[in-house]
Parts: C-alpha cells; structure tokens; sequence
C-alpha cells in the first residue's frame, strides 16, 4: 500500500491555476524527492496535499481519499508538513513550538515523552528548550519546524524546501536527519527542493516538476543517467 | 547578561517570592473598598472595568492578532442584557451576568465568520462597523420599546429601592441578595443573612459594593483569560498570530479556533458591562459611555499601554489609565502646574489625562512595543533570573540541568 497517492492533482490560487493534474505517490517507508525551478509549483503541491488550498483530483493517504478533507483532519491522518521558510513560532519558547506541534494528540504524558526523544535527537533543540523560538539561528529554527512536525507522530513527513536559506554544512547536517529518520523511524518522507545534487543521493525516488505538470520521474539513478536532466538540474 | 539573584522555580526563593506578591495583591484589594471613599472608589471601579474590556480584547487582539476596533458594543450589549432583563422583566441583576455572556458570545462568533476570512486593517472596519452601529441601534426610535431609546431604561438601584429617573413611581423591585430574600432588601445586602456591607444608602457603602461586583468580575475574566491562554488552545492562538499557515500545518482549525476566541472575548468583554449599568443604575447613551467607538479605542490604548499578548497588560495598563485621568483631569485650569506646560493642557478639548496618553502610545511605540510588561520583562532577569525546572528530564538530575541552563529570559516563574 502506498502511504501517499495523488492522481490528477491540480489547484491554484483563485482564477490562476498552478498545478495541471499531477500523478506522483510515495511508498510506505519511502524517501521521495520532488525537483523543480522556482514557480514549478513545488510548494503549490504541498499546500494542496495539506488541504490548505482548494483542490481537484484524488488525494490518498494510507489508502483514506482526503482529497475533501480539511486541514486539521490531514494533520490528523498522519501527514505532517514542515512549512517552507520554517515557519516556527518565533514568540513561542522552543518547548512550546514543540507542544503546539502535538496540537492534535491532546497534551499527555507520552507527548513529554516523544519531545524529550526529539530533543535527544536535535540536542541543540534541547539546550535551548525555554528560549525563544525566534531567538534560534536558522539551521536551528529549521530543525525545530521538523522536530516540532514529529511531535504529531506523522507517517508522512512533507519538507517544503528545508535548505532554503542555510548554509551547505548545515543543509548536510539536515539531510543526514531526515535520511536517519526515514531509515531509523521508517517513516515515509516527500521532500521538496532545489539543490538537486544532495537531495537525489538520498532520494529513493525523484520526480521533476515544470509548470505545474510533472516532467519526469524514476530512480535518482535514472534521472542522474538522462543527460538533458542532469544538464538542466545537476549542472554537470 | 548577568542577574544581581538567580532563583530556581519551585526553589524557597522563587515560593516566598510568589507568597509575597500574591499577599501584596490580596492586600491592596482588601485595602481600597476599606480605606478609600465612595469618589476614589468609583475610580477604581472604573479602573476594573477597562482592566476587564482589556484583558477580554487581548485575547483577541494581543493573542490571536485579530484587529478589533468594535468591543465597545460587546460591553453594551452586556449593560442593555442588564438594563432590559432587570428593568423590563424584573430578574435579578446576578441572572444577567451569564445570560450577557451568552448572547455576547454568539454575536462575537458571528461577527467572528467574516473575520476568519479577512484580516488586518478590512478586521478592523468589520469591528468599526460594529462598534458604530451599536449605539445608533441602541438608541433607534423603533427599538425604544425594548431598549428604551435614547433615553434609556432606568435598574431600581440596591440602595433607595427607586432608580434615579422613576422617582415616585412603581419599578421592578429586584434584589442583590444571594440565599433567600429578606425584608429591606433594597437597602442592604445580604449573603444567607450576612450583612457584609452596611447601609448601601450611605455612598461610601454603596461605592464598596459595586467595587466588589466590579473586582469578582475582573478576577472571572483574569482567570478565563488565563485558563485559556495557559492551555493548549492558548498555544495554538500565538500560533496563529505568529504563522498562520504553520497552525495550520499543525492541525489548529483555524476557523473554529478563531471563533471561539472572538466569542469568549465578546462574551467577557460583556461583563464589565453589566456591572457598569447596575453601577450606573440603568442604562442610557449617557450613562454607558464606553459603548460608544470611543469606549473601544480606549481599550485599545489601555491594552496597548498594558503590554498586548500579556496577561498583565492589561491590568497595569487600566490601572494606569484611570490613574492619569484622575490625577490630570483639572490641569488644564489649575493654577499649580507650571505657565509652560498649561497651555499644552488647556489647549485643547481633550481631556488633558487623552493628551498624556496620547504622547505616552507614540513613546511606548519607539521604547517598548509591548507595553509596560513587556518592559518589564525585557528588564526583570537583570535583577533575578528564574532557573526554570527540568521539565521532567528522563535521567536528568537537577544539578545537570542546572549546569545546562542557557541564560534565558523565562517569565513562567515569575509572580503575575
């Protein structure tokens, strides 16, 4: 069973339409990666994935047609996303954003015990649990939107472009995590980006988006051996 | 940046520091219904009722970042549900206070629909719209069966039995009593047969009663606001402030959150108006001056002064407000203050407390956009720093996490 499947996706904003009915699907314990310029509508997907736009088409996760559904059920399903540009809470203290990440799991004891295990994943999270969330560098801020994303115990992790912003060391660092989880936790990862190279050495599958339409899709392997691709997105 | 104290939470210190504040507090509540007289008393009074409006619009505004310019008509809709319930159908005043809330509350989650939709400034003429219609509404000939129109419907007052505009005439004669009624209820108080207050025909007794209506009601709304915002819903409104795709994202419906909010601040934002119009002894357009957009501005100001998005804010900020107003209101012809500065205060028709004001917001907005709290915040760790408690740390001892302890500036250990 495929733990996401979308068929015919397309939606936009108002009268301009963005996506034009896209396939895509991600394996149970899969790492797929979506490539695409700017304004190929990388982010377009996932918010309409998220149900934060309206939609056309045929939304499925773990075999449940969400396509009607609204966002706070989605979170509900198991489908976390990490918002592009982090989207922290930067008046909330880093514990706080992480609670507010288990919105939906309704307080407890086991949610301390899950941010806890995050926090000895992310340890700089962990030192810093009563700062201000706004106060953290970028890198970190990055890692508390994908801890905090956690803390609702998804089976699907959607990364809108993590990378964005942060210097290369710290995108490695990133992606070293989000491959562990995967691996360690296997839990299912769409992970959206620019930086074709790193991305498509984790990735076990690649889609590529253009205008709203997907272009081409395989095994990183694939994708890296069509030479008009590596050309356009590789840059060697 | 070093601290002159560090404390830890939950530490000796830290407790006999919160007793301390707690018992300042209880003291200073105790001492002015027993030592002030029936004028400071009403502007206490007056305080406690902009310290409530405020801390219901902060929920709204300093917490959930929703612009409202219209809670004046939530505090009118509070004195008319008095005025009407008591004055037209003769219940007792303390019924009024939760039926106000409710109807508060469902208008707030009305008005609340557009408000999910739209934001920012269109909020708040959504909000302006509402806080002008209100007293046109309530004072619209048409309605004048129900709401008595401009001249207003007059409550039979606790203290002579007859309401100030009906005097000679029948009025509904509707006791403050709670436990079973007594004789000479017009005239006194009692709780089971307990007279805590006296003669309420004497103004300073009368003063002491409504302060204490007045401070039980500020103290519901403190204490909602603070449950509220404590919770996890609390949580997910700065959430929402801060990044409204992200609450999204972490599962907060945002229509239904924010309607909630909008209704349960609507609905506190009624209740220092039901006392207002039992204080007020009915309810007119003169007499509910706060039901005007001029009411809501000055919640805005209070609020803003306060400290927005703090749950003290709006204490201090009422505190202050009524403070200045009171001590500034004859400077503009008092021979005292200095020839320089009388003419800023006599220059024009505002009151000279507005003026102070005025200035003290364009301050505030350079020194400390969050108010006085906030100041205060930015500025307690320097004189003691709170250690906050490992939260339950597996294996963590309390010595580790002290030695790990970044030097931050938490504020949950500090006394409110």
């Amino acid at each position: 069973m495929s733990m996401l499947r979308v068929v015919g996706l397309s939606a936009g904003y108002g009268p301009v339409s963005v996506l034009q009915g896209i396939d895509l699907e991600v394996g149970e314990g899969e790492f797929v990666v979506m490539l695409g310029a700017n304004g190929a509508g990388k982010t377009t997907t996932m918010r309409a994935i998220s149900g934060l736009i309206s939609r056309q088409g045929l939304v499925e996760v773990a075999g449940d047609d969400i396509t009607k559904w609204s966002p706070d059920h989605i979170v509900r399903a198991g489908v976390a996303q990490v918002p592009q540009g982090r989207g922290t809470f930067p008046e909330l203290s880093v514990e706080d954003n992480m609670l507010a990440g288990a919105y939906v799991r309704h307080g407890g004891h086991d949610v301390r015990d899950d941010m806890h295990k995050w926090f000895e994943v992310f340890p700089r999270l962990g030192e810093r649990r009563h700062q201000r969330a706004g106060s953290l560098s970028g890198g970190e801020q990055q890692m508390l939107a994908i801890a905090r994303a956690l803390m609702s115990r998804p089976k699907l992790l959607l990364c809108d472009e993590p990378s964005l912003g942060l210097a290369p060391l710290i995108t490695q660092e990133l992606f070293g995590v989000l491959e562990r989880l995967n691996r360690d936790e296997g839990l299912s990862v769409l992970l959206v980006e620019q930086n074709a190279n790193l991305a498509m050495h984790i990735a076990s599958r690649v889609y590529l988006l253009e205008t709203g339409n997907i272009v081409a899709s395989g095994t990183s392997a694939e994708l890296s051996a069509d030479d008009s691709i590596r050309k356009a997105y590789l840059g060697f | 940046m070093k601290s002159l104290f560090t404390i830890r939470e939950g530490g000796a210190a830290n407790w006999t520091l919160r007793v301390i504040t707690m018992v300042a507090i209880v003291g200073l509540m105790l001492y002015i219904p027993t030592k002030w007289e029936a004028g400071t008393l009403n502007t206490a009074i007056e305080g406690l009722t902009y310290m409530s409006a405020a801390m219901a619009l902060n929920l709204v505004l300093g917490y959930t970042g929703q612009i409202s310019i219209g809670h004046s008509a939530f505090l009118g809709i509070g004195a008319y549900t008095t005025g009407i319930m008591v004055s037209r159908w003769g219940f007792s005043p303390w019924v009024t206070f939760p039926v106000a809330f409710g109807i508060a509350f469902v208008i707030g989650v009305l008005i609340s629909f557009p408000a999910a939709r739209i934001k920012g400034v269109y909020l708040a003429l959504v909000t302006l719209a509402l806080g002008l219609v209100f007293p046109q509404l309530a004072t619209w000939k048409k309605l004048a069966w129900i709401t008595g129109g401009g001249s207003g419907l007059p409550i039979a007052c606790p203290a002579t039995g007859v309401s100030r505009s009906c005097e000679g005439t029948e009025v509904p004669t509707t006791g403050f009593n709670i436990g079973p009624k007594s004789k000479g209820q017009m005239q006194t108080f009692e709780i089971f047969g307990w007279n805590p207050f006296g003669d309420l025909r004497r103004p300073d007794n009368k003063a002491a009663f409504y302060y204490w209506i007045a401070l039980v009601v500020a103290i519901i709304v403190y204490l909602a606001c603070r449950g509220v915002v404590k919770s996890r819903v609390g949580r997910s409104l700065i959430a929402i402030r801060d990044n409204e795709t992200a609450a999204a994202v972490m599962g907060v419906n945002l229509v239904r959150t924010k309607a909630f909010v909008f209704g349960l601040s609507a609905g506190l934002c009624a209740l220092p108006g039901c006392v207002t119009a039992i204080k007020t002894g009915g309810v007119s357009p003169e007499g509910i001056i706060n039901m005007t957009v001029r009411g809501a501005i000055t919640f805005l100001i209070v609020m803003v002064i306060g400290g927005a998005g703090s749950l003290a804010g709006p204490v201090i900020g009422g505190a202050l407000y009524v403070f200045v107003v009171d001590k500034t209101g004859t400077w503009a012809d008092d021979d005292k203050i200095p020839g320089v500065l009388r003419p800023f205060f006599a220059w024009s028709e505002i009151p000279p407390g507005d003026g102070i004001f005025a200035v003290l917001l364009i301050l505030l907005m350079f020194v400390a956009p969050r108010g006085i709290a906030g100041l205060w915040k930015q500025y307690i760790h320097r004189i003691v720093r709170v250690i906050p408690r490992p939260a339950g740390a597996i294996g963590a001892t309390p010595a580790m996490a002290t030695a790990t302890a970044t030097p931050t500036s938490n504020h949950e250990g500090e006394p409110q």
